[in-house]
């Protein structure tokens, strides 16, 4: 279902790089990519996953795993965590935790504080573990700051340094304002996803572009990388990616 | 070698990167380090992330300079009085400290913080040289192109990563000359190599428009002055001190005065002489 879609970014292995970020340009959507990346961290045995809501709630990553083939709901509580921060501001309005701002602790702060406890109960029990956090630009919603997302960033990135087979995956909607966080966010990772739109205008058959950007060696001068482009195309079941070139406009 | 343009005897490099190779900053500057010989002992550089939201880890590094060159000293005292002579280069030469990225520094630090900082480490007798490396890209601070106009006016030699083949540099003398030149350069994963575009221009002359005069009046091909520098005499260049250039801290001037045999000096009265 969205095999090629994966191992046209690389990420269709078992071992995942530390840090990977998606940027997700403005008009376009990236939250097929989450979907995508955890029905295939999903079907490995005994690789854990931690899902933080931010731009939609779980019922909507459960929705999107049924069409595309997966059942979360076996998952979770197994092999599957979530910090659905969206349902719990919901359900508990003002009270919410994430809305109140205890002892002087910002949304940041809390947030890396309940990803730190999932992985320190979790981490030690699975042969890998992955944190995917969809998205970034929700939390400047909430109110935090651009420093404090940077922060927070670092916070993740440090986290997957301490520990192998660790990978966080960030998304974050640049929406054509948020650029400099965008490339800071990036920059502690190895691979970047860039979700373009078409520079042409709208296609029929093209959603839009897949930028992929790999540093395979960190040299004393320069990084040896690859940059990869593909086009994709988001179906009701399934996500199909073509080769720039490869369709066009049938006369 | 870019190397040999930038491990000179001017204590603070900024490198103005547009190139975005901010992940590889301090394997860069430790590489530069290395080519011109300075040991992985003479080098120092603050932890990044997450730790540099501590102040105290900037002060453990000032304290770390100073104690560590205080035991040098000592050892290279003890191992002075046993020779009868001391080694007179070992308190000068200091260490080479390596910042994070003026990026990760903002993003836990304020702009003032860090130009106190960056001020304290330009002074200390323990810091031979200090390296800042700062892509316009990733600075979100909503001043972001004032901070880095104070960090080019503190800095002493500025090297701005212009494109994939293209830099410029700008020296700051300690006695006031300042030298902009620009480079072609060719990068691969280990080396650094640089060609002088301009042969040194004077600061604020743009290589791009090259002034009339230079134009009508070519040097011509026979003429015995040899005007350009090639890279060996630049860096000899820099690294000759000129008498007037106090680059060391100054010291106390004195009055050494001996006595005359016949001399009668009262203390009471040090002007007694005058007759007034």
């Amino acid at each position: 279902m969205a095999t090629s879609v994966l191992l046209a970014c690389g990420l269709n292995e078992q071992k995942l790089p530390g840090f990977v970020h998606i940027s997700e340009e403005s008009n376009v959507d990236g939250s097929f990519l989450i979907s995508c990346i955890l029905g295939q961290r999903l079907r490995i045995s005994n690789a854990g996953t931690l899902l933080v809501c931010l731009q939609h709630h779980y019922q909507h990553y459960f929705n999107a795993g049924m069409r595309l083939g997966y059942n979360t709901n076996i998952f979770q509580g197994k092999t599957l965590g979530v910090i659905d921060v969206l349902s719990d501001m919901a359900g508990e309005g003002l009270a919410s935790k994430w809305l109140r701002q205890s002892e002087g602790q910002t949304l940041t702060d809390q947030l890396v504080e309940d990803i730190r406890a999932q992985v320190e109960s979790n981490y030690a029990s699975r042969n890998s573990y992955t944190v995917l956090i969809d998205n970034l630009s929700i939390l400047f919603n909430l109110g935090a700051s651009k420093l404090q997302v940077q922060q927070f960033c670092q916070d993740l990135a440090a986290l997957a340094k301490e520990r192998d087979n660790l990978t966080v995956i960030t998304k974050l909607s640049n929406s054509d304002i948020y650029q400099l966080t965008d490339n800071n966010v990036a920059k502690l990772g190895q691979v970047r996803i860039q979700v373009l739109r078409l520079k042409s205008g709208v296609f029929r058959e093209v959603d839009g572009k897949l930028l992929i950007e790999r540093v395979l060696d960190e040299g004393n001068y320069a990084c040896e990388e690859t940059r990869k482009e593909v086009l994709y195309k988001v179906n009701d079941r399934n996500v199909k990616v073509f080769t720039p070139g490869e369709i066009g406009v049938k006369v | 070698m870019l190397s040999n343009l930038l491990v000179t005897k001017q204590k603070v490099v900024l490198v103005i990167d547009e190139l975005n190779r901010e992940r590889i900053a301090p394997k860069f500057i430790g590489s530069l380090l290395h080519e011109q010989g300075q040991g992985a002992e003479t080098i120092k550089a603050l932890p990044t992330g997450v730790s540099l939201k501590h102040v105290a880890t900037f002060e453990a590094l000032i304290t770390e300079l100073s104690n560590h060159n205080n035991n040098n000293s000592t050892q290279a005292g003890e191992a002075g009085d046993l020779e009868g002579g001391g080694s007179p280069g070992s308190k000068s030469s200091g260490f080479n400290v390596i910042l994070p990225t003026l990026a990760d520094l903002l993003c836990y630090q304020s702009p003032a913080f860090i130009f106190g900082f960056l001020n304290r480490l330009r002074r200390s007798e323990y810091v031979r040289r200090v390296f800042l490396w700062a892509s316009p890209q990733h600075l979100q601070h909503p001043h972001a192109a004032y901070i880095l106009a104070g960090c080019e006016y503190l800095a002493e030699l500025v090297l701005r990563l212009e494109t994939d083949k293209l830099l410029s540099l700008i020296s700051r003398k300690p006695g006031g000359g300042v030298t902009n030149r620009r480079f072609s350069c060719q990068v691969s994963k280990t080396q650094f190599q640089v060609t002088p575009l301009d042969g040194g221009l004077p600061a604020g002359v743009s290589p791009k428009q090259p002034s009339p005069e230079v134009e009508q009046n070519p040097q011509p091909a026979s003429s015995t002055f040899k005007i350009e520098l090639d890279e060996d005499e630049v860096v000899a260049r820099n690294a000759l001190t000129l008498p007037y250039e106090r680059t060391s801290e100054p010291s106390e001037g004195n009055i050494i005065y001996t006595p005359d045999a016949d001399d009668d000096f009262d203390e009471e009265d040090p002007d007694e002489d005058l007759c007034i």
